[in-house]
């Protein structure tokens, strides 16, 4: 008897390891091992002999922290870096707002076309970035907005949308129309986790649906709203898509916008892999650094409720 | 309790939803321009071309289209079920065990969606070059498997919806860890679950970066790396704007039929029906 | 270099060891044995696996697969990144420019033993120059070439009493008399968006972008020539006689297309262009030789172009020579080239071919279309690129898209390309002369 249960205590040790092994392996190759390469690229560079053309004209040589140093004394990574914040203040809050908003109001009762809503407000999720920009692109130009168009019908000015100030609102728009779905999906999924009875008991004490949907829903999807941040915090500081796809529009908007547009730049047209892995690594850190530092707060928050509940 | 419709917040998210759709209706109305009416009608007007840009869509490189669209859902359906498997999995394992190092290795693969997927494709290029690997299905399958955010989802579903005490009943019973995960976790996970695979499934179907790196086979593309062909054919001759926005219509619908096919498992309520019992 | 190998032989290990059987890689170009002969060939152009059928019915001895890739600068990294890894098809297509680079990078191999002699001789000095980089190695065979000229509404132009300019003086005058005559319009718009532009029209000045002395290299982004057209340019932005816009944008197609912009300094693929871009005024534009530096010369840029090389990766660079011969100089080819990619080919004799007998359908209203094309080549201005010109070219859009949106000085954004430029070439190591 006591051999059987110590047996079964054995698998149950053992388990965690078996369930979380393929995710360790799969990580280690994909994840692992190109980081690994990465990181090792970042500490070398090519060195041209002559005129550099010809066979053994390049050759890899160590670089030590060179690439570093380059990329942290780079104005126009500074610069770029500078973008989306400003870009990321606006992304973040709003479209976080307004996927808490809709997940509540999916989930809430007597709210009509909650099927449709739920549907149609992932939809842009599901339009390709290069597309998405394409068509906010065109929504854009003065010359053939629907926009300007009306504006222009009832006699106001038209902004310019692709630059200065508007520039920002613009391309955070795009995110925003793109990315509300996702979150809203991540914040629903948790909200219908919620056992139900929960809410019996504040309906009995007279809680409105408000009350319900401040008091009860948010602290309970909590992490999942974390989550999202999270997410959404990594997913402004790699910002790519919309600014490459706006690009050809304007003369706003230089190649290196956002710190992954010099990285792209620097490793898909420059052919200096070398240089856009060490920014590369860079942004990962500060990245890094940014992000768990922010879960470690959440964490802590949590933790606090918890005892004083 | 009344059955009265609440305005204010049905409103609230109808304008949502016509935000969200407007920019889509444009897709739509663009589809059915001809090449001539694209650039030079009004935005929203209906164009006459529909059926013909389909047609030419289909006769394009003897449709190669539709290859390309049976390539994005072999990639997306295979990997998507592969990642909801291996997240699943990991998610499970971390949410119901305590052991030595879980929490570094929770933050150690989340902290893999920190590096860029711009700078880990090249790597990831060389790397599978070695085993003569690149421009194959796998190349663009098994980097994608892994996905940090379906770990993390797969791990609050799993804790929010598979109690403890449930696990520890089966225990008693004398069930083994595999059987509890199969029978007892796996439903009750599900709803969880088919977030997840939807999500992996978009991603990978609107993934471009790494099928570009790895496939020079234009029969082995995905329907992005495809539209992106279209629209960059050389300065001397101009994008097929028709093409690729007719073709971006037809490349949301199976999308679309996902997403309903899918809403319904939300609708099941399997967690608190679990919990109840 | 070792800790490269150890990782990628780990990965290799582990991989393996996952046995992913029956899913194997690319099978390009090693049928090596007897047999037929397997070339892979990544090309954008538009209608090429049909010339290459071809040659594939001819020669069933040399079989050559098209891989149609998305054209532009990602994919000469592409390529170094495959030869790197030794997956380089055996031939590609490569524009003009990019040529050092991947010479360079050692992709490209020396084909100057397998090509026959009388090769050099089909094309135009300039062409052939610029597949040599003036030495004794070819690492390409030119395909097509882009010639620029002038395009503008023929209706607009009598509408106005405007005449068609010859300098590039004459060229100043018209902008300003038509936004005299009607402030709506501009007779055509500076872009930053395209680099090739700005060089073809530097080249047409006699600029020399990149030159070598021994081992040395010169860059001369902001000579004479080139801080020409820059300032000329930059007084007409400022001037508010052009528009700032850039091109290629669905506003630029309806400026086009509803006559806001009246003309536009291109090249001879634009019928293609202006076929989309402005689709209603069909047979009212034509074309006129580009304006000049001095009047009574006969001299133009290159915007666009592209080759066909033979990777290192090739084993078979014998047969992948002989195609990329056929392909470019048989006149049964070029002229598939020419009615299925809508190519102008680069061979001199093609230009007057008889598959270029008819105007392009846009310019039916100009029956000598392609003999005024010919006549216009041959003052095709020599280019010469370097090994990082997508270093120069990115620098161009960011530093010009800055200068034309504040209509500002254009003189400053070609001293930062040309630092630019040089700053990068010798952090790599290149030997450049100050």
């Amino acid at each position: 008897m006591s051999g059987t249960r110590r047996q079964a205590y054995g698998a149950r040790r053992r388990a965690p390891y078996a369930f979380l092994a393929p995710a360790a392996v799969l990580f280690l190759l994909f994840f692992a091992l190109p980081i690994g390469y990465a990181i090792w690229l970042s500490l070398h560079r090519i060195e041209v002999q002559g005129l550099g053309l010809g066979s053994g004209a390049r050759s890899e040589v160590w670089a030590g922290l060179a690439n570093y140093a380059d990329a942290l004394s780079d104005s126009e990574l500074l610069a770029s870096a500078g973008r989306v914040l400003g870009y990321g203040l606006i992304v973040i809050p709003v479209m976080l707002g307004l996927a808490l908003l809709f997940a509540l109001l999916l989930d809430a009762e007597r709210v009509r076309g909650r099927r449709f809503g739920r549907l149609v407000i992932f939809l842009p999720y599901a339009v390709p970035g290069v597309i998405a920009g394409m068509l906010w692109g065109f929504l854009y130009l003065p010359s053939v907005s629907p926009l300007h168009y009306l504006l222009d019908r009832f006699g106001l000015p038209a902004p310019d949308l692709l630059a200065g100030g508007p520039l920002y609102v613009a391309m955070a728009n795009i995110a925003v129309w793109g990315g509300t779905g996702f979150n809203m999906i991540v914040i629903y999924t948790s909200l219908r986790a919620i056992p139900a009875e929960i809410y019996e008991a504040a309906r009995l004490d007279g809680c409105s649906q408000a009350q319900i949907a401040l008091r009860i829903k948010i602290p309970m999807v909590a992490p999942a709203l974390v989550l999202t941040f999270f997410f959404s915090v990594i997913a402004t500081l790699q910002v790519f898509n919309e600014p490459t796809t706006l690009r050809p529009l304007t003369n706003s908007i230089p190649t290196t916008w956002s710190p992954m547009m010099k990285v792209y730049q620097d490793a898909f047209r420059g052919g200096d892999i070398h240089a856009a892995a060490a920014t590369a690594v860079v942004i990962a850190v500060i990245t890094l650094a940014l992000s768990f530092g922010f879960l470690r707060v959440a964490n802590s928050r949590n933790r606090q409720e918890e005892a004083g509940r | 309790m009344t059955r009265r419709i609440a305005l204010l917040p049905t409103a609230a998210l109808l304008l949502g939803a016509l935000y969200c759709l407007l920019p889509v209706a444009w897709v739509l109305v663009a589809a059915t321009k001809a090449g001539d009416e694209l650039f030079a009608t009004f935005t929203f007007a209906p164009g006459t071309g529909l059926l013909e840009n389909i047609a030419d869509l289909n006769d394009y490189r003897d449709g190669v289209y539709w290859q390309w669209m049976a390539n994005s859902g072999l990639y997306a359906g295979v990997g998507a079920l592969l990642s909801c498997a291996v997240s699943a999995l990991a998610g499970y394992g971390l949410a119901v065990y305590r052991f030595r190092g879980r929490e570094a290795v929770f933050s150690v693969l989340l902290a893999g969606v920190l590096m860029p997927p711009v700078i880990l494709a090249v790597p990831q290029y060389l790397m599978l070059a070695e085993v003569e690997l690149t421009d194959s299905y796998p190349s663009v399958l098994l980097p994608l498997i892994l996905s940090p955010y379906g770990i993390y989802l797969a791990r609050i579903y799993a804790t929010a919806a598979v109690p403890a005490d449930l696990l520890e009943a089966a225990r008693m019973d004398g069930s083994g860890e595999w059987r509890i995960f199969r029978v007892i976790a796996l439903p009750m996970m599900l709803p969880g679950l088919v977030t997840i695979f939807l999500f992996q499934f978009v991603a990978i179907w609107n993934n471009f970066l790494l099928p570009y790196v790895m496939l020079s086979d234009d029969e082995k593309f995905p329907i992005t790396l495809g539209l992106f062909t279209l629209l960059n054919q050389g300065s001397n001759s101009p994008a097929l704007y028709t093409l690729v926005i007719t073709g971006s219509l037809l490349a949301i619908v199976p999308l679309i039929a996902l997403f309903l096919v899918i809403q319904r498992f939300w609708s099941l309520d399997l967690l608190s029906g679990a919990v109840k019992s | 270099m070792k800790l490269h190998r150890t990782l990628v032989t780990c990965l290799a290990t582990t991989l393996s060891a996952a046995a992913l059987a029956g899913c194997g890689g690319s099978d390009d170009g090693d049928s090596s044995g007897s047999g037929p002969v397997d070339l892979s060939y990544w090309a954008w152009a538009p209608g090429m696996e049909a010339v290459v059928d071809l040659w594939n019915e001819a020669n069933p001895e040399i079989q050559v697969t098209v891989r149609e890739q998305a054209a532009g600068d990602d994919l000469v990294t592409r390529t170094i990144t495959a030869a790197q890894a030794g997956e380089a098809p055996d031939l590609v297509q490569a524009e003009y420019q990019a040529i050092p680079t991947l010479v360079s990078n050692d992709v490209l191999a020396d084909i100057s033993g397998e090509l026959g002699d009388e090769v050099a001789e089909a094309f135009a000095p300039g062409v052939w120059q610029q597949v040599t980089l003036g030495g004794e190695a070819v690492y390409a065979v030119p395909q097509d070439s882009g010639p620029m000229m002038f395009y503008y509404r023929q209706d607009l132009f009598e509408e106005f009493g405007l005449e068609v300019p010859t300098t590039w003086d004459e060229f100043a005058d018209t902008a300003r008399a038509l936004r005299e005559a009607d402030p709506n319009r501009y007779l055509t718009t500076f872009s930053a968006n395209d680099a090739g532009l700005f060089a073809g029209l530097a080249q047409e000045a006699g600029a020399q972008w990149w030159t070598t002395e021994g081992d040395t290299w010169r860059v001369a982004i902001d000579d004479e020539a080139t801080r020409r057209v820059a300032d000329f340019w930059g007084g007409l932005v400022a001037e508010d006689v052009i528009s700032n816009e850039p091109m290629y944008t669905p506003a630029w197609n309806q400026a086009l297309n509803d006559g806001s912009q009246i003309a536009w300094v291109s090249a001879v693929w634009a019928p293609g262009t202006l076929t989309t871009a402005a689709p209603d005024t069909e047979g009212l534009w034509a074309m006129a030789p580009l304006p000049q530096w001095n009047a009574g010369d006969n001299a133009t840029g290159s915007w666009g172009g592209s080759t066909t090389a033979v990777t290192n990766d090739s084993e078979h660079r014998a047969a992948a020579v002989e195609f990329a011969t056929w392909l470019n100089t048989d006149p049964e080819a070029l002229a598939a080239l020419v009615t299925e990619g809508g190519v102008y080919p680069a061979a001199t004799a093609a230009q007057t071919g008889d598959a270029l007998a008819e105007p392009p359908a846009y310019f039916a209203n100009q029956p000598d279309f392609y003999a005024l094309a010919a006549e216009i080549a041959t003052g095709t201005a020599p280019a010469a690129w370097g090994p990082n010109v997508n270093v120069a070219y990115a620098t161009f859009n960011d530093a010009f898209g800055q200068a034309a949106e504040s209509r500002g000085d254009f003189a400053a954004a070609l001293t930062t390309m040309q630092q630019a430029t040089v700053e990068d070439m010798e952090s790599h190591g290149f030997q450049v002369a100050r």
